[in-house]
């Protein structure tokens, strides 16, 4: 087991390795650069950019550079908001949007599991419709209608939050409250659906009968055995949906005017800010890899079948 | 689909006290437990709708999707011909006005304007037109941007999760199956895949391609078969271990007849519940584009289009939101409830045959 | 829970009550920089208006320039030479004299290419030997400016340019704290270094969330400065500052985060405030592109267009019909251009060789990603067709791809807009000389060239005379772009709560004055 959790761990190093590596192609690849502008900008002054920022050396030499940096944890000066380096940024948004992410997360998951254990034991009941079509209503409404539609009512027509904008000292922690709402909606949704389905999958396997059979109350069966062989789907889908519900809720970012790297990254990407999107690509990549990771080894803990040779 | 029903077929057709039965095809069994599903039946019947509506969309008498009538911008859903409805809106939008001026009295000027208003209704026949779902800011007709607009994204889904079950299904299954050095490669592949932020990729294909609806599908589902690989291979290896693969083995079947005939067809039920939910997500996808712009080109639309473009207008023309997010919203409830049905229905594990 | 948003709510409306009079205003982006060497766009310069200042600021009602920094100024008589007089208290924010000299080091920084100063060609435009040296051309000394004292500073100009005075206000001509740049480099526009010779001065950046400026008690004309602070927001959502706006949560929406789909209802606003600005919207033909290669089929396709429907029922916003690529200026009457005419238009292009349209190529129009730019797309698709017969298809590209796409001439229809920088037609009409950066038409036609070079040599009327006779060859005669319309300014904020707030041509406010009244 620890063998296979260091093996494991080691071929993560390849794997961010490659992404940066493809990313630093992709991004150069797309047409436009970084200090193309609408005024055209005389030659002996774009060189002169060129040159301020290496992006007049040949590809190869740009690349060993930026490798160079990043191994000593420099991003680089961001091209686009050419007063803040990347390392500024993104550790200015960064937390913002963990913390959102990480509160969000915690909601979609306690209720989404909740839900999912309620519809299931009580399948095909009105609670199990009821709480399957809000769920289907989570997956099937864009986030930026749910969140107009959230501001909307709480904001202009209830007027009991702020419409936008993020913690500070005059508005207090309240801001964080639609975002949080919207942002954990869809993900409650999937978590919902999908524990209820492994659940209901889970009670008809023969070891749950058996310890019906042996008499176990109803409650000690579905919290010491079924929970635990229900939870591997969601434990799957958790990895991945958390770095995407870190770094991919632009959309709730951007209504909610939250300044967190969501927001950057979309712009980065408009906008070719190369190193600012390299600096959210690496981010972005560590924190799923090793989520992965992390969800790779849990999932041993849960399932007894998969054995690690 | 053959596959299924001459496997079942191959099997010694006997029950429990090895009396000879009738041999049940699992899609046949399938139908019949789908049938008793009420929701299910419903689901069923709303995506034949929609498909039959979306394949029939050029033979409706339908307004052209991409006509402007200037005249007869943002107006209501309503089954009164359109003259009445504009005149309506008018009258209430000059209320509006005089509210805001505060004034009592219209002028003369906008008392000319409203005669000639409604001299002009009653002559030009264009305004006996119907708009049931009601016009966009461009006085185009709604239900025909919300039929060619399903047209856009029922095709995205279809094609989409065609494309990413295939993809993720064959390759999770050789990974799961096969183990070792393949297995390494294929998941490192999707781990690479997995840490490039999606958006940024479908925004560098948009710039490198251009952007018509070919390279949209294309992008959308190159990035979205690694979940599906990801949970097949997990399936895979949990059942590779199992006694009846063993005992297939040991009858001599090879790899892929054990994929193809035992592994994946057990892993059926996973694979359609992923389905239904990539289906949706690939519709929310579009619509994610649609919302920064990246979505089809216009005057096309899409659902993700016109619910985008209706969220910025929702408090004064609410049905420009309401009308196409309800019939997107009522066919992903339908796409969701038919899969949960076939869950049900295809679980070889259920026992309770007829 | 009701309960305590509510109390919440009310301390949030007390403090407000009670807090200092201060601004929040949408906008629209994150700034790329505060120096104003390296910026270019609309939100940067809205801050910057109000932490730097040049030797002239920008007049509230007009947007010309008015006294700033220098207090007054002679001209030679030759209309070349220009000599200010420096306040004797203009100072820093930390207290340090602004001299001559400051000015000198200033121009010449934003002119050195190795800034990279993107707007310094301004600068190259009318200051005697500024364009050599910023396109590493001459050398830094030949820069016709100079330091006669202490407070007498003097330029030379390249030509009788009349319009010089009123770009001087314009951020490519700020002075920078060359002290602080040389005490904190790369950092000195981080609030904790910031040192700035406006209205303002930076308080606190917060990346993606918000910049506050609080008032300089020692610029010159510190009395005049009515507000404690200003707060700017990057709201890039329009929809999101609209509802922000309507919740009293900010105080003035600026043109451009004006959300239009809702333009209905903003004109029964009584805080919705329209005024005409100096910027065009037009399609750009690429002129060695077929079809539009021919100047008749050029015609056809603008003069199809009945461009008064399109402002009054599509944009709404009470934009002007454009004929001409110059809107009307103080002096200036632009070229009549081709109105609208069906016939003519229909006939035009049958004389092109396509009667009714028939055998004419497919071909794309292309416009930057943006609601309004796809709603006049899908108006001008739909009137070829009906009009002309003729098929268009519409493809949007974002923006970065735009820009290249253009700048390449790798198209053969493109939507274009044009701010102007000063209030003259030079500022459009310098677009289309062959060796224009700006020319994405490839637009060439020596005689309007050598109109053009004259001009600049001339001044007052006859020099107005020479650009419209240029304009007539350029949109009359060779209909190089369809003109659309003029924008305008749209703003929301409240003027009775807000006093000496004005519309004015280029939409560029100095805060100087600005009083919250209620």
């Amino acid at each position: 087991m620890a063998r296979f959790i260091v093996r494991r761990f080691l071929s993560l190093i390849p794997t961010l390795f490659i992404i940066i590596t493809l990313s630093f192609i992709i991004i150069r690849v797309a047409p436009g650069g970084p200090f193309s502008s609408e005024k055209n900008i005389p030659e002996a002054i774009m060189n002169n950019i060129l040159k301020k920022y290496h992006m007049d050396e040949p590809f190869l030499q740009q690349y060993l550079r930026y490798m160079g940096d990043v191994l000593h944890g420099d991003l680089g000066p961001s091209y686009r908001y050419v007063d803040h380096d990347v390392n500024f940024l993104i550790s200015h948004a960064l937390p913002v949007s963990m913390l959102l992410g990480t509160i969000s997360m915690l909601v979609a998951v306690i209720l989404g599991i909740l839900v999912g254990i309620v519809s299931s034991l009580r399948q095909n009941s009105w609670v199990d419709y009821t709480a399957m079509s809000v769920a289907v209503i989570g997956i099937s409404i864009p986030l930026f209608v749910i969140g107009p539609v959230i501001m909307w009512f709480f904001a202009m027509r209830l007027q009991w939050l702020p419409t936008s904008g993020w913690i500070d000292s005059r508005r207090g922690w309240v801001t964080i409250i639609m975002p949080v709402i919207t942002l954990s909606f869809t993900y409650f949704a999937y978590i919902a659906r999908l524990s209820r389905a492994s659940i209901l999958e889970v009670l008809r396997s023969d070891y749950i009968r058996t310890a019906r059979a042996k008499g176990l109350k109803q409650s000690t069966v579905v919290v010491k055995h079924v929970l635990k062989g229900a939870l591997l789907p969601v434990v799957s889908y958790l990895g991945p949906a958390f770095a995407g519900i870190l770094t991919g809720s632009v959309v709730v970012e951007q209504v909610f005017l939250v300044p967190g790297v969501g927001r950057i990254f979309i712009q980065a990407a408009l906008n070719r800010d190369y190193t600012l999107i390299m600096g959210e690509v690496i981010v972005y990549s560590l924190i799923l890899v090793v989520l992965n990771f992390a969800v790779d080894i849990i999932y041993g803990f849960l399932d007894p079948r998969i054995s690690y040779k | 689909m053959t596959l299924f029903r001459k496997n079942a077929e191959a099997l010694p057709a006997v029950n429990e006290f090895n009396q000879a039965v009738k041999p049940v095809s699992l899609w046949a069994d399938a139908w019949r437990r789908l049938r008793k599903n009420l929701m299910a039946l419903a689901g069923l019947f709303i995506v034949i709708f929609y498909t039959l509506i979306s394949v029939a969309a050029p033979l409706l008498p339908l307004f052209p999707y991409e006509e402007q009538v200037l005249d007869h911008q943002n107006l209501p859903p309503s089954t009164k011909p359109a003259g009445e409805v504009l005149l309506h809106q008018k009258q209430e939008y000059m209320k509006k006005v005089l509210a805001a001026d505060s004034r009592t009295e219209m002028t003369d000027d906008e008392k000319a304007q409203m005669a000639s208003l409604e001299a002009e209704i009653k002559s030009n026949p264009i305004h006996q037109r119907h708009y049931y779902f009601g016009t966009d800011s461009l006085g185009r007709d709604m239900l025909a941007r919300i039929i060619y607009g399903g047209r856009i994204s029922i095709l995205i889904g279809i094609v989409g999760t065609i494309t990413s079950v295939l993809l993720g299904v064959i390759l999770g299954a050789i990974a799961g199956y096969a183990g070792g050095g393949i297995d390494n490669f294929i998941m490192r592949f999707v781990d690479i895949m997995y840490g490039l932020p999606y958006m940024l990729l479908v925004i560098i294909m948009m710039a490198l391609f251009g952007r018509n609806i070919i390279n949209l599908f294309v992008a959308i589902a190159l990035v979205s078969w690694l979940t599906i690989a990801r949970v097949v291979r997990g399936q895979i290896i949990s059942l590779k271990n199992s006694e009846f693969i063993e005992a297939a083995r040991s009858m001599g079947a090879g790899s892929g007849r054990i994929i193809f005939r035992h592994l994946i067809p057990n892993s059926l039920g996973v694979l359609i519940v992923y389905s239904t939910l990539l289906f949706p997500s690939f519709i929310m996808s579009e619509s994610f584009l649609s919302f920064l712009g990246l979505g089809v080109s216009a005057p096309l639309a899409s659902w993700g289009s016109l619910v985008s473009d209706g969220v910025k207008t929702m408090e004064q023309y609410p049905w420009q939101l309401l009308v196409p997010a309800v019939v997107m919203t009522v066919f992903l409830f339908a796409i969701n409830f038919l899969g949960d049905g076939l869950r049900d229905a295809l679980d070889p594990q259920s026992k309770n045959r007829v | 829970m009701k309960k305590i948003f509510v109390a919440l709510l009310v301390s949030v409306s007390l403090f407000g009550a009670f807090a200092d009079a201060s601004m929040i205003i949408n906008n629209g982006a994150e700034p790329q920089s505060l120096d104003p060497a390296l910026i270019q766009g609309v939100p940067e310069q809205r801050i910057n208006t109000a932490i730097f200042e040049g030797l002239l600021r920008y007049n509230p009602k007009t947007a010309l320039g008015e006294p700033g920094l220098a207090e007054s100024w002679t001209v030679s008589k030759d209309k070349l030479t220009y000599t200010f007089k420096l306040r004797a208290n203009a100072v820093w924010s930390d207290g340090t004299p602004i001299t001559a000299q400051t000015v000198v080091d200033s121009w010449l920084r934003s002119l050195d290419p190795a800034t990279g100063s993107e707007y310094a060609y301004m600068m190259g435009m009318v200051v005697k030997g500024a364009d050599d040296y910023n396109s590493g051309k001459g050398k830094k000394e030949d820069v016709a400016i100079k330091a006669v004292d202490d407070h007498t500073f003097q330029m030379t100009l390249v030509g009788p340019t009349p319009y010089a005075l009123d770009m001087l206000p314009h951020q490519a001509f700020d002075v920078v704290p060359m002290h602080a740049i040389a005490k904190y480099g790369k950092d000195w526009t981080k609030p904790e270094n910031f040192v700035g010779d406006g209205p303002y001065i930076v308080k606190e950046w917060k990346p993606q969330e918000q910049i506050t400026v609080v008032k300089n008690p020692k610029y010159w004309d510190a009395k005049s400065v009515l507000l404690d602070s200003i707060e700017f927001l990057p709201i890039d959502d329009n929809n999101t500052g609209y509802q922000k706006y309507k919740n009293g949560e900010i105080d003035w929406v600026t043109s451009s985060s004006i959300p239009v789909a809702n333009i209905d209802e903003l004109k029964l606003r009584k805080d919705y405030q329209v005024s005409p600005q100096v910027a065009t919207y037009y399609y750009i033909f690429n002129v060695t592109k077929k079809p539009v290669d021919d100047v008749r089929v050029r015609k056809a396709l603008s003069m199809a267009l009945n461009t008064k429907e399109l402002v009054d029922k599509v944009t709404k916003g009470g934009e002007l019909v454009a004929t001409s690529i110059a809107p009307a200026m103080p002096g200036y009457t632009p070229a009549k251009g081709n109105a609208y005419n069906e016939a003519a238009a229909k006939k035009l292009l049958a004389q092109a060789g396509y009667p009714d349209g028939k055998g004419f190529p497919k071909l794309t129009v292309i416009y930057n990603t943006n609601d309004t730019h796809k709603k006049i797309a899908e108006w001008v698709q739909q009137k070829w067709k009906t009009v002309l017969g003729i098929d268009v298809e519409l493809q949007n590209i974002e923006w970065k791809t735009f820009l290249d796409i253009r700048n390449k001439h790798d198209f053969v229809i493109s939507r274009a807009g044009w701010v102007g920088d000063y209030q003259d037609p030079n500022t459009f009409l310098d677009m289309f000389l062959k060796d224009s950066g700006n020319n994405n038409g490839a637009y060439n036609n020596p005689k309007y060239d050598d109109l053009v070079t004259k001009a600049a040599t001339q001044s007052g009327a006859e020099r107005f005379k020479t650009l419209n006779q240029a304009e007539e060859i350029l949109m009359t005669q060779d209909e190089a772009v369809a003109p659309l319309y003029f924008y305008v300014n749209q703003d929301l904020i409240d003027l009775t709560k807000w006093s000496g707030w004005y519309a004015n041509p280029l939409g560029i406010h100095s805060y100087v004055g600005i009083k919250k009244v209620k």
